[in-house]
């Protein structure tokens, strides 16, 4: 255990660990641009600089600590640097943060801010370069606002193994580049690339000039996508910012998506799968209860489906692998006695989906698949002879499958053919509109919040489960 | 004849750079003697002892550099030959390569030898065509003669020499830029630590020495080492190969005994200054060496010491002379139009730098120039020295500043009038 000083104070580093780790470790901030903690060291911002007594300036990310070392972090001569490294990193930077969509959470904002502040001492003409540049069918690619840190071009060496990015010419006309032959669009975690980057360089197109940052707050949730369960955050509308919205439509949609760090699952990372929770999410919703097609009040259709289910002698239920492990123990508590469960698989990989990796993706596409295992056993091909009630829950049932004769009660969010075909219908709230956890493949249970209210009709799957069981008053 | 000569000891004619001629001069038996009768580490003894400095611009001791390879640690060692001479102004390595490239093929010998390395490289600068066929068809002939390959002169030690064109950047003259490139990526500078000798190519433990170091090293195991210190200084062992050029009567490639009296060698070998000029100033060791005026260099003998104390170095020994009349604003424009090309832009001061300082001078040179100029070209330079990845960012700087301290009077005149006080010029007019 090596014992350095860091600004005079005492810091218990380990063997092996930089200096720039241990000071962070230690709560002392030392700006970066190019290291990233899941990245290799390129060492080539040159921002961290810090001054070691009787050494001089060093780069702090490439400096094994050793013992007795006295690292001064904030000298007169690490400040000097560090402006000048501004000055140097803004000299071709175009100052376009009023149209730049990291505005607001840009590093190189951040830090001029902090540590420079005036304005650029060059009087010369800034070096133009390419803008918007079609990275792929996702991201854009500005090669002024570009600083050249490579966390980019190292992510998809390192971590997706993609090597879809290069840098092309050198000096200061080099510009990142696709490479001929590795396209970055079959890159599914090639997103990552633009939460990696500390300037607004890379730009995703799904959320270029939708929103500036600072009207959206992010809610923690999980991603549904896989039975990895990546923990994401939901970035959507501030409430004080809803008045303001152009479009009522902004305040209920997903902005983007972004990785919530959590090195027990997914690291800082997710896939571009992850980053499109919206096309899951915001498909369109079913309208309200339903008897065989026709609209019913929600009294009207609990009344029926109990009735089924009083009359029902063998009655099944295909339990979703999207609930969350508060909705199957509340199944479990007012309906375990009377229905036989079964898990169902709801989601089936799409056609092009990468279905399985050893980065992160699973070949299981529902998020609780593991939860519900937890309590019932799966599905087999053929329901068995003389069931008479099924009860579905959730998408991804075959209803020409069931068993002919039996009643169907069916609980869905979302607008499908099916709905009208089940003997009574009851829409449900979707993950984004309640809370809950999920237990994924490996036994990992992470939790998501409710980040909207819930969509006209819909009703929580546990209070349904509830009023199935006896008759109570439910608010839709 | 500037000294004693060690490396360009013998007439050049068509066929001297042959194995035959080689062998005739008594080529290759360096490496015989050594294989049958020294061990490895003493070799690296010799050549410590000689006190044999780099000749790539460093002036490192080689052995001293050769000592933190670690013998029988029980992974491979790689030797690697710089010959991607691109400093502007030195041509010298070319010389070897050209004439002598037997001699760099025993030095590598040797060199292998001492580190137990089983294979090197020599990484060719790309626009040298004939050095490259001459040293290629050299490869060829030592393989053939059995002073390459497997188990060589009937011993048991093994090398192998590949011969690897480079595709024409200076930045892959740093060693470090030379082993990515040499890996077969982009030619950027690594972090140091971890030295290249504890991991270098292919993470191994890697010596990358000059060419002209590593003929060196046939030279000290040739003669001795007790022979290679009676020449030159004695702080600075042997000779060096200066390339001259510029404004004087006879440039070209000498070979200088380190200690040999700076005047004398550019009046009488190098036949003086172009129509009889006075001597305005000397590029030393190619362009990232600090300039000196020709008043700096009255008194001075061509050695690494005698440089050091005037704040400059030997570099890599691509001399420039510039006579009096040439306008140095126009020739820090020009070199900085070299860095900010060859700039690899990997980091940012150097990136930034190099063509922030260009566009100054661009500006300076149209007769644009402000008053705040030169005080902005001085702060560019100072955050340029010690930030970056590898030294030739530094360099940009010291030129800039080397420069700007000696002349700041014509850069000031420049601003002022907004035309040089030379009128641009940089050919030399006789008067």
């Amino acid at each position: 255990m090596p014992e350095i000083l860091i600004n005079g104070r005492k810091v218990e580093a380990r063997a092996g660990q930089t200096v720039l780790e241990a000071a962070r470790e230690a709560g002392i901030f030392v700006p970066t641009f190019c290291w990233h903690p899941q990245l290799s060291t390129a060492g080539n911002c040159r921002m961290c600089l810090v001054e070691v007594e009787g050494r001089g300036l060093d780069i702090a990310c490439n400096m094994p600590v050793s013992a007795g070392m006295h690292v001064l972090t904030d000298s007169p001569d690490v400040q000097a640097h560090r402006r000048a490294m501004l000055q140097f990193i803004t000299l071709n930077h175009p100052v376009d943060c009023g149209i730049c969509d990291k505005a607001g959470e840009c590093s190189l904002q951040d830090y001029h801010y902090a540590y420079n502040g005036q304005p650029s001492l060059s009087v010369e003409p800034k070096v133009r370069s390419t803008k918007y540049y079609n990275l792929s069918s996702r991201i854009l690619l500005d090669n002024e606002r570009c600083i050249l840190c490579l966390r980019c071009t190292r992510f998809t060496h390192e971590v997706s193994k993609s090597m879809a990015l290069g840098v092309e010419s050198r000096g200061d006309v080099s510009v990142i580049r696709p490479v001929a032959d590795r396209p970055l669009g079959e890159d599914p975690y090639s997103d990552n690339i633009i939460d990696l980057c500390p300037v607004g360089a890379l730009q995703s197109r799904q959320f270029l000039h939708k929103t500036r940052v600072w009207y959206l707050e992010a809610t923690p949730s999980v991603c549904p996508g896989c039975a990895r369960g990546c923990t994401v955050q939901l970035w959507h509308r501030k409430r004080e910012w809803h008045v303001k919205a152009l479009d009522p439509a902004q305040n209920a949609s997903i902005a983007r998506v972004t990785p919530l760090e959590n090195p027990a699952v997914n690291g800082p990372w997710i896939c571009n799968k992850g980053r499109d929770l919206a096309k899951i999410f915001e498909r369109k919703r079913a309208a309200g209860p339903m008897l065989l097609g026709a609209p019913a009040t929600l009294e009207a259709a609990l009344e029926r489906a109990r009735e089924l289910i009083g009359a029902a002698r063998h009655p099944v239920a295909l339990v979703s692998s999207w609930g969350s492990n508060e909705e199957f123990a509340a199944f479990q508590r007012y309906l375990g006695a009377v229905f036989t469960g079964y898990v169902k698989c709801d989601a089936r990989p799409e056609p092009g989906e990468r279905i399985e990796d050893d980065l992160l993706i699973r070949a299981d596409k529902n998020p609780n698949s593991a939860g519900a295992r937890a309590l019932y056993g799966d599905a087999p091909d053929e329901l068995p002879e003389g069931t008479d009630l099924v009860l579905v829950w959730g998408e991804g049932c075959d209803f020409g499958a069931l068993p002919r004769g039996a009643n169907v009660i069916f609980l869905n969010a979302y607008l499908a053919p099916e709905n009208g075909h089940a003997a009574v219908f009851l829409p449900t709230t979707i993950q984004t509109e309640r809370s809950g956890h999920y237990t994924n493949f490996c036994g990992v249970v992470s939790g998501f919040q409710r980040c909207f209210e819930p969509a006209a009709g819909a009703v929580d799957a546990e209070a349904l489960f509830r009023a199935l069981a006896a008759p109570a008053r439910v608010h839709a | 004849m500037a000294g004693r000569q060690l490396l360009m000891n013998f007439p050049v004619t068509a066929t001297s750079h042959t194995l035959a001629e080689y062998r005739a001069r008594g080529g290759y038996a360096a490496i015989d003697r050594t294989l049958r009768t020294l061990k490895p580490q003493d070799v690296t003894q010799e050549v410590l002892a000689a006190g044999l400095q780099g000749r790539g611009g460093a002036s490192f001791p080689t052995g001293r550099k050769w000592q933190v390879v670690v013998p029988g640690d029980g992974q491979p060692h790689y030797l690697i030959a710089n010959a991607d001479e691109g400093e502007p102004g030195t041509f010298k390595d070319r010389w070897i390569l050209e004439n002598a490239p037997h001699l760099l093929i025993e030095g590598m010998l040797l060199t292998a030898y001492a580190l137990e390395a089983r294979h090197c490289f020599i990484y060719i600068r790309g626009e040298f065509d004939l050095p490259y066929r001459r040293i290629a068809a050299a490869v060829e002939e030592a393989y053939a003669a059995g002073w390459l390959g497997s188990r060589i002169a009937g011993t048991d030690f093994s090398c192998d020499l590949i011969v690897y064109r480079g595709a024409g950047a200076y930045v892959a003259g740093e060693a470090s830029g030379l082993i990515a490139s040499l890996e077969g990526k982009k030619g950027y500078p690594r972090n140091r630590p971890p030295r290249l000798t504890v991991k270098g190519l292919y993470q191994r433990p890697t010596v990358v020495n000059n060419v002209e170091s590593l003929a060196n090293v046939t030279v000290v195991m040739r003669d001795g080492a007790a022979a290679f210190r009676t020449v030159g200084t004695e702080k600075s062992p042997g000779t060096r190969l200066i390339s001259v050029s510029g404004h004087i009567n006879r440039p070209g490639v000498y070979e200088v005994e380190l200690g040999f009296p700076w005047r004398r060698f550019i009046d009488e070998d190098c036949g003086g200054m172009l129509g009889g000029r006075a001597l305005k100033a000397i590029v030393p060791g190619g362009i990232s060496s600090r300039v000196l005026t020709g008043a700096d260099i009255g008194p001075l003998a061509l050695s690494h010491e005698a440089l050091w104390d005037v704040n400059s170095t030997l570099g890599s020994g691509g001399m420039i002379v510039i006579a009096e009349g040439t306008c140095m604003v126009r020739l820090l424009h020009i070199m900085m139009r070299f860095y900010h090309h060859e700039s690899c832009g990997q980091c940012t001061p150097c990136r930034h730098g190099t063509g922030w300082m260009h566009r100054i001078l661009e500006r300076i040179v149209a007769g644009q120039g402000r008053p705040e100029d030169i005080e902005r070209l001085y702060y560019i330079a100072k955050y340029n020295d010690g930030t970056t990845i590898c030294g030739l960012g530094d360099a940009a700087g010291y030129a800039a500043a080397g420069i700007l301290d000696k002349f700041r009077d014509e850069f000031e005149y420049c601003i002022e009038h907004k035309r040089s006080r030379y009128e641009g010029r940089i050919e030399c007019l006789r008067s």
